[in-house]
């Protein structure tokens, strides 16, 4: 596929940016990729999903907060030993070990627990017709399976969904500002994984924590303790924000298509997979991929220096015209290309089963009992950029009364 | 034992030659390459393989 058209310059730090809008689908249409201040923005289907796969890539978050004045302290001391950045043997050796913990066997046997609580929740607004999706349901839900999963007290779920989002913050472009903040959650994270870490091994469970602790091959490449609790904080940071905005960003995209609502519950297990696959193709929370040329390289017709930001754009990449069929809809019967909203290669989001099976169960129970959804004009929409959600987000709807 | 993938779902992710490396490998294109045929004593590291793939593209066929 080649375009005549020249790379355009797209402006992703504006408040007007959006993802999903004229501006960026012309310059999808222009070339395969755009400037940005931040490196390159990668547009086209094919063009991301070879590069995401390229070898002369590697993850690119690694120097974010020193790029952003913070070399030292909780955080980045956190931050350089956690598996998102770490590259090659010490990658490698900690993924093996974690693995198993995040198999689709373990996640399926827990989607009772998923689907009680997605029940549990619902039954709490039901009857308003009205709802604050976001706090009332996203949070709570999202919160309180990692809660089960790590076996947290369930009732402390508010202050854990608080320490992530302030850890989240150390990803903004702002870390420097709130940094004090950021470095005292991560502390706290510190103590509370400890103390978890030490009641398992007292009292062994057969939960998440319990497979991890178990992770033990019978040689010297077990997990260390600091490498217990470096997962603890990571899973907390990034099992709660991604899961709970998604959950925001799905029933936003399925209000615009009430007909693929209705069909979802009509036949919840048998569409329950395709909606979170379609949700994450069309309205991911990751809004682009990072990486980071690794060495200097070629592609088409651009010379790629070493060091260069590459950002793969999943919503644009997963709503190419060249690839899909009516690419912005919502299609649950559809074939489709697999999309990169959980990124790829050896970084590939270790907890997307997670995500995928609860995400699923919350889709299905709310399209079996609430229809009409309208999402309010009020919504408290995050930047359109790298992770995005809604911190705020009424909305009305019916009580569905039966499903033929 | 036999290891079978479906190239058709394979993304090549390489989780499996993180979990199995001495199965599972990238060629100099990094194309996904795997060795079929595997002994008992393996087992454990190739159905990790099987679970770790995000694409479940890989399947064990005990044929002993």
């Amino acid at each position: 596929m080649s375009k005549l058209g020249t790379p355009v310059k797209l402006d992703i730090a504006s408040e007007e940016f959006r993802m999903n809008s004229k501006e960026v689908r012309e310059a999808r249409d222009a070339h395969w990729y755009a400037e940005t201040d931040w490196g390159i923005a990668v547009l086209s289907y094919e063009d991301n999903t070879h590069l995401l796969h390229s070898p002369y890539m590697g993850q690119g978050s690694a120097k974010w907060p020193r790029q952003h004045g913070v070399s030292s302290g909780q955080f980045h001391e956190w931050w350089s030993q956690n598996l998102l950045v770490l590259e090659g043997d010490d990658h490698h050796r900690i993924r093996r070990l974690v693995n198993p913990a995040f198999s689709r066997r373990k996640v399926r046997a827990m989607e009772p627990k998923f689907e009680e609580l997605a029940r549990e929740l619902i039954g709490s607004w039901i009857h308003r017709g009205e709802v604050d999706f976001a706090s009332e349901f996203a949070s709570p839900y999202a919160t309180r399976i990692l809660c089960m999963m790590l076996g947290i007290d369930e009732s402390d779920w508010h202050h854990i969904q608080e320490l992530a989002s302030t850890i989240g913050l150390g990803l903004g472009v702002h870390v420097g500002d709130h940094i004090a903040s950021i470095d005292a959650a991560v502390n706290e994270l510190t103590v509370y994984a400890e103390g978890l870490i030490t009641e398992r091994e007292a009292a062994p469970t057969d939960d998440l924590l319990g497979t991890l602790l178990g992770a033990n091959r019978e040689d010297d490449r077990s997990l260390s303790r600091q490498e217990l609790v470096n997962i603890v904080i990571l899973l907390i940071f990034a099992g709660i924000d991604t899961t709970r905005h998604q959950l925001s960003l799905s029933i936003d995209s399925f209000q615009k298509q009430p007909d693929q609502w209705d069909k979802l519950a009509r036949h919840p297990y048998h569409y329950a997979e395709r909606a979170v696959e379609e949700a994450l193709r069309v309205n991911p929370i990751g809004r682009w991929v990072t990486r980071e040329a690794t060495e200097s390289f070629q592609h088409r017709e651009r010379w790629i220096e070493e060091g260069t930001t590459v950002h793969l754009y999943t919503l644009t990449g997963g709503t190419d015209p060249a690839e899909f069929n009516n690419p912005c809809d919502i299609d649950l019967d559809a074939e489709r290309s697999p999309h990169f909203a959980f990124g790829g290669g050896v970084h590939h989001c270790l907890g997307h089963f997670v995500a995928r099976t609860d995400i699923g169960v919350a889709l299905a129970a709310l399209a079996g009992r609430i229809t009409n959804v309208r999402v309010g004009a009020d919504t408290d929409w995050l930047p359109d950029s790298g992770n995005t959600g809604a911190s705020y987000m009424p909305i009305t709807f019916e009580r569905r009364n039966s499903v033929e | 034992m036999r290891i079978d993938v479906n190239m058709s779902k394979c993304q090549n992710h390489g989780q499996c030659a993180i979990s199995a490396p001495g199965h599972f490998w990238f060629d100099e294109e990094g194309r996904l390459s795997y060795r079929s045929e595997f002994t008992r004593d393996f087992l454990d590291d190739v159905e990790d393989a099987m679970d770790a793939c995000p694409m479940q593209a890989i399947t064990v066929v005990d044929d002993e």
